[in-house]
């Protein structure tokens, strides 16, 4: 901030920082590790902290027991697709919810925020017996519809709040100029917000891509489980192999950390936009 | 003490107050309710409301209807109408008392740790600094990683024999000998708290960075030329204007943590012993041996419980505010 | 801005195609396709049951089968999912823990008529037939048996100065705490402290009380109090939860099967009791060699006698199956001559067929103790648990819960008998 930093601020920052970066790689250094060892060692004393012998035995055999490119193929399918039009819609909703005054808003804000403190868990049977019915069971679109759902609620409340910071002059001037005011919205508004959306669209992203209750119901067969279903069934399955277990881990969080690493600049603007009016 | 100057708290108030650029309350179009204009209103929210309603509240309704049905394992065919046994049955369970204070302890203990650190680590990397930009994009990862990943990850670092937690302490002279933290009652709710709080940080540290970039330098400035000081601009200039983002950052996390199962689902399942099974884990213990009834009775509690809450939260925000 | 968006809607659009495309369409044009749907997955397993699949779809034309292999511990979840929604299952893995709910809600087909003048039967055990024909129907066909013998490290025993493995729960306790040793990383006994952990405190209750048990319900003495109540039942409980405090790993507080195997197969435990199925596993171990271990008898009492717990799962039908024929003759093809031999051998599971008495694999190496209890049926009983109630999920909810405060402290043993035996004793009357 503007305020001269003193040099023991200085020090307890620096040391604090640094703290904090090495609580927060260390858990992903360690699976790494983990991944990186022969299976024999992964259980050996004392613990190694920089293997010897390292080896992608235990990516190999993730690849080999199995179809793990399948698993990041649906987790990406699902995620992005799912994370899209959740993204799409919302914008739309929210758009609707930020200018305009309108006797039922209030409980549509609030039907949102409902859908927050239901443990979804009551909702799974009856959930199976719907998509049953709908011949969407065991398919990566019923998947993706379910998800959209699901994004929806928040994604259009944090929006909104993007949308109230954008002065409405702006599509006002658009739309005497001729725009429809979806026209406005998307050519005037977007790219405007460009940041916020896509805050928006990677918190969407990422409750996909980790999303485990409602994948392990509704997805049957192999090969159409997504990267959490399929570490669910390895843990549980008879033996539970850390090696591959750690391999799979990691592949699973570094698309997302370096999704993370590149967006995070535009998370931050996007969401100091909406910030005030939360 | 600080009466004599034009005080923080107008200075926080004028641009809240006053008509913002680019402030879109207050602004919407005061026109009537034409036919056109709803039908704009209608067909923008109608795909989110689609959605909505088809994929999240009819399973959720059907689901809470359960609530109040002889809804079990060996009953599906024609579950008769029970009225509020279910309910019953939850409130009599010997569980019970110690799900409830493991449910607060998980919430009080993850919350007030990650506020606290995310905040300062969010005024922290407000001053630039050299890498900030790289530091950012590492700090920020946990966010992105699965709460049940997590849980198995914290489970292999706290395992008793070949975890590395038990192997580091043990190098620094913390403790002697191993502690099996995930087997011991003392120790396991401790255990399944550090892994959530290194989860849920970085949210608060994203999100009340975002707030205080919002927060304009003139302020600060002034503030500096009225010679308050560190400590006083930020409680009583900083916190009062992000003071929304925080309230809602507060109240959103509370409802999330209440309802994230996964973390502890993936480290202990809520043992041992039940010593860390909050509502939501043991929601999913209860579905699992198949008490369909009873469990949609602890949701439907869950809903109110959270409910009463965030409008108790906000009222007692709000009045604070108008006191102020 | 306008571009990229485009871009995003072509993409989004293709993406749709590809999915909706991608799902599987059912049945194909003019065969019939079987779902199924197994239980107790684990990798190993799936493969033998898909190379048997295989040899299915090879001797019947025309149908073929979709294993649905879901993970073990949402299975039976799974499962009643799809019986309820009456959709996209024929043929599952039926338990003897679920047959009881499962027939309740009339979910599965009585193979009774389907199956009446099969040949196979003839080859069946008298103990598969009887599990297989039921008072009220036959639900499902058992595809083998499960049974504890207690896998122990020969090294580790005669490192201690034992001449063999221990025969009784109070040698167990003895050679195991004599092995114990936490510093050098080696623990005696693999103890389930988690899932189903009250399962081996049940047995060694049961050994404890094998000359009053009653063995339709082995829950029940012979004068009809359950068995929780006998003053014998202490002393057992004491001995096994000593086992906890003397000779196992801390950690094993939360362990479950995978861990308990995971235990024993990475050498850092001497002894597991375990069911036949581990052979397997503890045989792809590449921590410990196969002159390393071995199987012995399950624990006697202190009357020399030891009550195994029968438990079994099988092949059944849901009733909403459209394909009952096929059906029925994946599951006669499955319970009968070679395929069974290879699904037991595979998953080291006790046969069904009898035709296994003169196979010489059930003689050798680790199947041995199996052998030795067959043939001494007055020392290893026989016992039947009352696995198939209603409440059994709930009870083993509860047992596990106790079992684990005890072990933590919370409970004494003599509390978590007396609340076993007020649940048995309440859930009895009320049935």
């Amino acid at each position: 901030m503007i305020f001269r930093e003193t040099v023991p601020a200085r020090v307890t920052r620096v040391a604090f920082l640094g703290l904090w970066l090495v609580i927060t790689l260390f858990p992903l250094y360690w699976i790494t590790v983990t991944s990186l060892k022969a299976p024999g060692d992964i259980f050996s004393q004392p613990l190694t902290y920089w293997p010897t012998a390292l080896t992608l035995e235990n990516y190999a055999g993730l690849f080999a027991q199995s179809d793990f490119g399948v698993f990041v193929a649906n987790s990406l399918l699902v995620s992005l697709v799912g994370a899209t039009v959740a993204t799409l819609i919302s914008l739309l909703s929210g758009y609707v919810l930020a200018r305009f005054e309108f006797r039922s808003k209030g409980v549509l804000l609030a039907a949102f925020f409902v859908t927050q403190m239901v443990p979804s868990f009551i909702a799974l049977g009856p959930l199976y017996l719907m998509m049953t019915k709908l011949g969407l069971v065991d398919s990566r679109l019923g998947l993706i519809l379910v998800y959209i759902g699901i994004c929806i609620p928040f994604c259009t409340v944090m929006l909104r709040g993007f949308f109230a910071n954008v002065p409405d002059a702006l599509e006002e001037a658009a739309m005497i100029d001729g725009c429809s005011r979806l026209g406005a919205l998307f050519r005037v508004i977007v790219p405007v917000m460009m940041p916020g959306i896509i805050a928006s669209f990677i918190f969407n992203f990422v409750n996909c891509w980790n999303e485990l209750f409602l994948s392990v119901t509704l997805i049957n067969s192999t090969e159409n489980q997504t990267i959490p279903t399929a570490i669910n069934g390895f843990i549980s399955s008879f033996n539970v192999e850390w090696g591959p277990m750690a391999a799979a881990a990691v592949l699973t969080v570094v698309p997302t950390m370096l999704l993370f690493a590149v967006a995070s600049r535009w998370i931050v603007q996007g969401l100091t936009a909406g910030a005030v009016k939360g | 003490m600080g009466g004599r100057v034009t005080t923080p708290e107008t200075i926080a108030r004028r641009p809240a107050a006053g008509p913002r650029p680019g402030s879109g309350r207050g602004a919407a179009p005061r026109r009537a309710f034409t036919g056109r204009r709803a039908l704009t209103i209608l067909a923008f929210l109608a795909p989110a409301a689609v959605f909505v309603g088809i994929f999240t509240y009819y399973p959720l309704l059907t689901g809470a209807q359960m609530a109040f049905r002889d809804w079990n394992l060996s009953n599906f065919t024609d579950a008769s109408w029970v009225g509020l046994d279910n309910f019953r049955t939850v409130l009599h369970d010997p569980v019970l008392p110690g799900v409830l204070r493991n449910t607060v302890i998980w919430v009080v203990g993850s919350l007030v740790p990650q506020f606290v650190i995310g905040f300062a680590i969010a005024l922290w990397l407000r001053r630039h600094f050299r890498f900030r930009g790289l530091y950012q994009a590492l700090i920020f990862y946990p966010w992105a990683v699965s709460g049940f990943l997590i849980g198995i990850l914290f489970r292999w670092m706290f395992n008793g024999e070949f975890g590395v937690v038990n192997d580091l302490l043990e190098k620094v002279g913390l403790i002697d000998s191993p502690v099996p933290w995930l087997a011991q009652p003392s120790t396991a709710m401790v255990a399944v708290l550090i892994a959530n709080i290194w989860y849920g940080v970085t949210f608060f540290a994203i999100m009340i960075l975002a707030a205080l970039q919002s927060v304009p330098d003139e302020i600060l400035e002034a503030a500096a030329l009225d010679g308050a000081g560190r400590t006083r601009t930020l409680l009583q200039i900083v916190v009062p204007y992000i003071r929304i983002t925080l309230t809602v950052t507060v109240l959103l996390r509370v409802i999330w943590i209440f309802n994230f199962p996964d973390i502890i689902y993936g480290m202990t399942g809520g043992g041992p012993a039940d010593k860390t099974h909050i509502v939501t884990t043991w929601l999913i213990q209860v579905t699992q041996r198949g008490d369909y009834g009873v469990a949609a009775a602890i949701g439907l509690m869950v809903l109110v419980v959270l409910l009463m809450f965030s409008v108790f939260y906000l009222l007692a925000l709000r009045e604070r505010g108008v006191k102020r | 801005m306008t571009k990229t968006l485009r871009l995003l809607g072509a993409g989004l659009v293709t993406a749709l195609l590809v999915t909706s495309c991608g799902s599987s369409a059912g049945s194909s044009d003019d065969g019939v396709e079987l779902k199924m749907v197994e239980s107790l997955t684990n990798p190993a397993r799936t493969a033998v049951l898909k190379g048997l699949i295989e040899d299915f779809e090879a001797a019947n034309p025309g149908t073929t089968v979709d294993l649905i292999s879901p993970p073990t511990n949402s299975a039976d979840q799974k499962i009643q999912q799809m019986l309820q929604s009456k959709k996209g299952i024929d043929v599952l893995e039926v338990r003897d823990t679920t047959v009881g709910p499962f027939t309740a809600n009339g979910w599965l087909r009585d193979l009774a008529p389907d199956l009446k003048g099969w040949a196979g039967w003839a080859d069946m055990t008298q103990q598969a037939v009887d599990y297989a024909q039921g008072e009220d129907g036959t639900w499902y066909i058992p595809y083998g048996f499960y049974g504890l013998s207690l896998f122990y490290r020969k090294d580790l025993v005669e490192k201690a100065g034992f001449a063999g493995p221990p025969a009784s729960w109070d040698e167990l306790l003895q050679q195991a705490s004599a092995i114990q040793d936490p510093d050098a990383g080696t623990y005696g006994y693999a103890f389930r402290g988690g899932t189903n952990g009250n399962g081996n405190l049940v047995t060694a209750i049961e050994a404890y009380v094998a000359d009053d048990l009653d063995k339709a319900n082995a829950f029940k003495t012979t004068d009809g109090k359950s068995i929780f109540a006998a003053p014998e039942a202490l002393t057992a409980a004491q001995t096994y939860f000593d086992l906890f405090e003397k000779a196992s790993p801390p950690s094993s507080v939360a362990w479950g099967y995978p861990e308990m195997v995971e235990g024993f197969s990475n050498g850092s435990t001497a002894f597991l009791l375990q069911d036949p199925e581990v052979i397997a596993t503890v045989g792809q171990s590449t921590a410990i060699k196969p002159d390393q271990w071995g199987t012995a008898p399950l624990l006697v009492g202190p009357t020399g006698k030891a009550a195994q717990p029968v438990a079994t799962a099988g092949w059944g039908m849901s009733a909403s199956t459209e394909h009952a024929a096929e059906a029925t003759k994946l599951i006669e093809f499955l319970s009968s001559g070679e395929a069974s031999t290879t699904f037991t051998k595979e998953n080291s599971l006790v046969p069904i067929l009898t035709s296994a008495a003169s196979d010489p694999y059930y003689s050798e190496g680790p199947w041995a103790s199996y052998v030795t209890m067959t043939n001494a049926p007055d020392t290893y009983l026989s016992v039947i648990q009352p696995r198939n109630v209603d409440w059994w999920t709930e009870w083993t909810q509860k047992a596990d819960g106790d079992v684990q405060r005890v072990i933590t402290g919370d409970m004494t043993p003599a509390e978590l008998l007396a609340g076993w035996d007020a649940y048995w004793v309440e859930k009895w009357a009320a049935a």
